[in-house]
């Protein structure tokens, strides 16, 4: 391989307007590679863009005209040519969410329902998606990752419509119905003896060591890109405009972070119009809740902590992108809230009783903190606010254990149900 | 020859200690510092050691017994 920092364009990354992986830290430029850290300063790579390229292709009826899915923004998205996995995911249905919206006292509230994303149900085929595109593109036959739940079942997934390898890790004492959501698909999956710490390091070591595609280490700067897609189906779907409010939940902080670049590319390639009020909020599970810590303690470090909430797929105990959450927050002038477990149920039940959207705890996360920030006024009744819900509910029933109505119980007689269920009509 | 990067977080009992010094003279490893960003109260470094791996596995115990909170670079790589 040459020189990996030497900025060289193929003729088909020149093409797609894709134009080099770029340090966040230093801005030292490199090849389109499975490559995530900079050699020089260790700091994150991300995509880097030729927005005149792109802008001379993309337009809305561009993008009208495109698939029923994602790919609609491929011209936006870290791919080389044509998209070969994940061909259904996105374009998830952005819900018009009046009675959620009266509970709370919102005038003007939608819901990005990702809890009916394909084919895992979590936003995570997004980037799945585009992380198994790019693999391929790379040449790899492997993919892996290390997940507690949605990025396992949608790598696995993935893989197995794609016949790539597949390897899984997964902490030991993992519970068995999350094991079995994988095991269907056919991966390898390793439970690792240890803690979540001795995951990670494997992971990192497994990651440096083999051919593999590891979605969020070595592909990681193509994979974090297809989160993008909701600020892009956020747009168009609101009819080509920007919400003033956003409510994202935070586990690795890449999501809110996306969402922001989403929304600032289309308006840099004019197919929105600039909205300067527009505010990112974060949510967090206040049984971890590291980015929270940081915004009110005033600081931009994030110090790391050990998860301890129901909210298991926003258990990110030192978020890789934390920092940059932090930072996209402040510029934006948005805020970071946080939720107790019993918040996370009411979250989850509010939604499910007013919009009829059930979704996982990390979407009573964000209700819960939506909830927080009506509450005290930082979201103003009249404001365009969307929330994001990002994954289904079916996937953590085990939250809302004893804290559901029973079942009324009757006797197979008309009287009975008379007596006991008495209607009122 | 093994090299690992690691990012490491410092609590505030631990910010004014000489660590990387400690590393030096403790354990035949080669800390190289790329990033830190340290104040008062906390902060964080992002470094290779180069050495032996037993050694390298000396030295993160040696760090995890002090306080220090030692990740890999990527931080959590597990994910929900």
């Amino acid at each position: 391989m040459s020189n990996p920092s030497v900025p060289i364009q193929s003729d088909s990354a020149a093409h797609s307007g894709v134009k080099a992986l770029k340090c966040r830290e230093c801005g030292r430029r490199y090849e389109l590679l499975a490559i995530h850290v900079c050699e020089f300063c260790f700091g994150p790579l991300e995509v880097e863009y030729d927005y005149d390229v792109i802008g001379r292709k993309i337009s809305r009826q561009s993008i009208e005209a495109g698939p029923v899915s994602l790919w609609r923004y491929k011209d936006l998205l870290p791919v080389l040519g044509e998209p070969t996995a994940g061909l259904h995911a996105g374009m998830t249905p952005l819900v018009r969410a009046e009675r959620l919206g009266k509970a709370l006292g919102l005038k003007n509230l939608y819901v990005k329902n990702d809890t009916v994303n394909h084919p895992t149900l979590s936003f995570k085929d997004r980037v799945v998606a585009v992380a198994t595109t790019r693999a391929l593109e790379l040449g790899f036959t492997t993919i892996a990752c290390a997940s507690t739940g949605n990025l396992a079942n949608s790598v696995s997934a993935h893989a197995a419509s794609c016949g790539m390898e597949c390897f899984v890790f997964i902490p030991h004492d993992l519970e068995a119905g999350k094991v079995l959501g994988n095991l269907i698909y056919k991966p390898t999956v390793v439970s690792v003896k240890g803690t979540y710490d001795d995951v990670n390091r494997l992971c990192s070591e497994i990651g440096a060591e083999y051919p593999w595609a590891f979605v969020n280490i070595n592909i990681r700067p193509y994979y974090a890109e297809g989160s993008k897609s909701l600020a892009f189906e956020t747009a168009e779907q609101l009819g080509w405009r920007v919400p003033d409010q956003v409510v994202v939940p935070i586990a690795s902080g890449s999501l809110l972070t996306k969402i922001w670049k989403g929304f600032h590319e289309f308006t840099r390639l004019g197919l929105v119009d600039e909205n300067p009020l527009l505010k990112v909020n974060g949510a967090q599970a206040s049984g971890c809740s590291p980015v929270y810590q940081a915004y009110v303690s005033g600081k931009n470090h994030i110090v790391p902590v050990r998860p301890n909430t129901i909210a298991k797929s926003l258990a990110i105990g030192n978020p890789a992108d934390g920092f940059y959450a932090l930072d996209v927050v402040g510029k934006s002038g948005g805020q970071v809230e946080q939720a107790t477990d019993p918040e996370i149920i009411d979250g989850m039940k509010l939604l499910a009783e007013t919009e009829g959207i059930f979704a996982e705890t990390a979407g009573g996360v964000t209700v819960a903190c939506l909830k927080k920030l009506a509450q005290k006024g930082s979201i103003r009744p009249d404001e365009l606010t969307v929330a994001y819900i990002t994954g289904n509910g079916l996937k953590t029933m085990e939250a809302l254990a004893g804290s559901l109505s029973q079942p009324v119980s009757i006797d197979p007689n008309l009287s009975s149900f008379r007596q006991i269920v008495n209607p009122k009509s | 020859m093994a090299h690992l990067r690691i990012h490491l977080t410092f609590p505030e009992d631990r910010v004014r200690d000489p660590i990387i010094y400690e590393i030096s003279k403790n354990f035949q490893v080669v800390p190289n510092i790329r990033r830190a960003d340290v104040s008062d109260k906390t902060g964080w470094m992002e470094l290779e050691l180069v050495g032996d791996l037993s050694e390298i596995e000396l030295t993160i115990d040696w760090l995890r017994k002090k306080g220090v909170h030692v990740d890999p670079l990527e931080k959590s790589i597990l994910e929900g």
